[in-house]
């Protein structure tokens, strides 16, 4: 078994596909309900919650993207998110994204306790964790009925611990 | 064409939820030749509308409905509008389930005088034991294709599997891969499993049995049984005598309508089926229907539920594969001298990565959760179902807040007992223990997630001032009223609630037949 190599990942066919974000800064002309100021400062909290070296802007891009449609269907939630970044954004002399790594950190831990937080971080978690690049990152395979599942597509490959006896 | 009864039709026996309980009983009652309604509040779909995503069926499968929740549990603070978890679909949460098959031993269903006074709970016995079930518990296991049992063979131990091995053996624990209604080879039409590891999304192959692909299309075949879905009741009325009447439901289209009832089973999961109850008032039964005891939505328990996940290193590729084929016996049984009460399972578990992260530490973020999520590929998980105990004021009720039907949204409160502590501080350290000797390098001690093994809150007792239930499921005060879902338990035991809960349901529908047979109801 390679260390290495990371399996291909799938999403289930059914899902819809994963969404096309633009590399520029003109990315914020997808979101229906976000400005350019609260979509980079929604990135920069989400960055800051989960901040995974080896992952692309993009991925964080998508995560604001689905944030973005949850706020366009439910206005309590487009409101959440609106007062979590006014909260992030009066905590220092400077705006939050623009803040060093300390400083952002130390402004979530103090807001840790409030509904706007729990609702990034939880979102946060929901969506990024739930792409499909992510997956690949991390050797998550995703969907496999597609494929016939694992049966004969290694559900048992483990060779690194003594094989358990037949029938156990 | 499927049967249809007339919404007068009084001759007919409404089930309400569609489920292990539920579900099995419209067979078994159809099958004797009973006309059944079964109302379900959910859709009714099919293996090609299932999904290989975690969260698409989760949100395909889910009670979404708002539910409040009070109490130190955890769930309160991690999940407050979601503490307990089932599903709002044609087959309930048997669409969900992984299928782990155990049933109560002899001691379970005498808790009280095993355990004896522990100050805080309202224990009691088991109005039957343990020879009065074995029969159906025989019949559920050959109806469900239970694994090791009818000779049929255990699962294939799979990636996750060999790593709880290793750490089970080097600490000379009793390990196999345990019994589940999952199909190790093709048995009863359905094939064998393809180990695509989403058993949980609604099991796209029919490997594992549920009553959406066993129970309900023989119900069908029968021609006794008229399924209707996205029919969510609201009230449960009865007549002058105070027999059960009818029930008032909402349709997909919005329009109300009353179904007449010989019998009315209520089987909508324990949090629905006391809502309901609870709801359903009356001059004669101000305080719900069966509740002139008040024990309606109390001495509700959701077991002592909890996962360590831990970092190996090198690959487990812990979601290949059936998701919890993987089981040690050692902790089952009461012993005083683990200085607590009760026992529990340990299982095994996987999760994609979705989950993993949304339920490893809710609320965790930084540096060091992205270093343990970034190892998901390495890691392995094993999990317990352990005893929790009956308290009166863990109960479910109604708040003020009405839902889009206008029944009021519940609450569920539930204080941790000492003794639950106890046992999970014990549990945690059991499972670390047996991943540290495979060799992790790191072990998370994950909350319960939102509790799935709902029991308690109508519970069966041999006296009616101590329950809401006799030994068959019948309200004691509304003679032609029955639940038949894990509400009804007396005390929890440790295993996974749904043996038993499809065990229960062929004795009721037994019972039921007699009785009608007797003209009794």
């Amino acid at each position: 078994m390679s260390e290495t190599a990371l399996p291909t990942a799938y999403k289930d066919p059914k899902m819809p596909p994963p969404v096309d974000v633009p590399e520029g800064p003109e990315w914020v002309g997808m979101l229906k309900v976000f400005d350019a100021h609260a979509a980079e400062t929604l990135v920069s909290a989400a960055h800051t919650l989960y901040p995974h070296q080896t992952l692309p802007e993009r991925v964080y891009r998508r995560t604001i993207v689905a944030f973005d449609a949850l706020a366009a269907k439910m206005p309590a939630v487009a409101q959440g998110f609106a007062e979590f970044v006014d909260l992030v954004d009066g905590a220092m002399p400077v705006p939050f994204r623009e803040l060093s790594e300390s400083y952002r950190v130390n402004t979530l831990k103090a807001i840790e306790a409030t509904a706007a937080f729990r609702l990034v971080q939880r979102s946060t978690v929901r969506f990024l964790y739930d792409d499909l690049e992510v997956w690949q990152a991390f050797g998550y395979e995703g969907a496999a009925v597609q494929l016939g599942g694992y049966v004969n597509r290694g559900f048992n490959d483990l060779d690194w611990l003594p094989e358990p006896p037949p029938g156990i | 064409m499927m049967t249809q009864y007339e919404l007068d039709d009084s001759g007919v026996v409404v089930i309400v939820g569609s489920g292990a309980g539920g579900g099995t009983l419209a067979h078994e009652l159809t099958k004797r030749g009973v006309k059944v309604v079964l109302l379900e509040a959910g859709k009714h779909l099919t293996p090609d509308d299932f999904v290989n995503d975690e969260w698409g069926g989760y949100e395909m499968l889910s009670w979404l409905d708002k539910r409040t929740a009070s109490g130190t549990w955890r769930a309160a603070k991690d999940h407050p509008f979601s503490p307990s978890w089932s599903c709002q679909v044609v087959g309930g949460t048997t669409s969900h389930w992984s299928a782990c098959c155990y049933r109560f031993i002899e001691d379970e269903f005498r808790a009280k005088t095993l355990y004896g006074e522990l100050p805080g709970t309202s224990l009691i016995d088991w109005p039957f034991t343990v020879a009065d079930i074995e029969p159906y518990y025989e019949l559920a296991e050959a109806k469900m294709g239970v694994t090791r049992t009818n000779g049929l063979p255990g699962l294939p131990a799979n990636n996750n599997f060999k790593v709880m091995y290793a750490g089970a053996k080097a600490l000379g624990l009793n390990i196999s891969t345990g019994r589940h209604a999952i199909n190790s080879i093709p048995y009863d039409g359905r094939p064998a499993t393809i180990q695509d590891g989403f058993t949980i999304t609604g099991d796209k192959t029919g490997s594992r049995w549920s009553t959406l692909n066993v129970e309900i299309p023989r119900a069908l075949a029968t021609g006794k049984l008229e399924l209707r879905p996205q029919s969510r009741v609201t009230f449960i009325e009865h007549d002058d005598a105070g027999k059960a009447s009818a029930v008032v439901y909402v349709d997909a289209a919005g329009v109300t309508h009353r179904q007449k009832a010989r019998a009315v089973v209520v089987a909508g999961n324990c949090v629905e089926s006391s809502r309901l109850l609870l709801h359903s008032k009356s001059a004669r039964f101000p305080d719900g229907l069966a509740n002139g005891w008040g024990h309606v939505g109390r001495h509700y328990l959701r077991h002592i539920i909890q996962t360590v996940w831990s970092i190996f290193d090198k690959p487990v590729h812990m979601h290949r594969g059936e998701i919890m084929a993987g089981m040690i016996d050692d902790y089952v049984r009461h012993d005083p001298a683990r200085g607590f009460a009760g026992g529990y399972y340990i299982e095994m578990n996987s999760m994609g990565l979705p989950t993993t992260a949304a339920f490893l530490e809710p609320g965790w973020w930084g540096r060091d959760f992205v270093s343990v999520i970034e190892q998901y590929r390495n890691m392995a998980g094993i999990f317990m179902s352990g005893e929790d105990m009956p308290q009166p004021g863990n109960r479910i009720t109604l708040t003020d807040e009405l839902d889009a039907f206008g029944v009021p949204v519940a609450n569920i409160h539930y204080d941790d007992h000492p003794n639950d502590l106890k046992l999970r501080s014990h549990g945690y350290k059991t499972l670390s223990a047996i991943h540290a000797a495979a060799g992790a390098k790191r072990s998370i001690e994950a909350p319960s997630y939102p509790a799935s093994h709902n029991l308690g809150s109508n519970r069966m007792a041999a006296k009616a001032e101590d329950g809401v239930l006799d030994s068959n499921g019948r309200a004691w005060e509304v003679p032609n009223l029955f639940i038949s879902d894990g509400s009804t338990f007396s005390t929890g035991g440790a295993c996974n609630p749904t043996l038993t809960i499809v065990a229960l349901a062929i004795r009721q529908a037994d019972f039921m037949a007699k009785q009608m047979a007797a003209g009794e109801l």
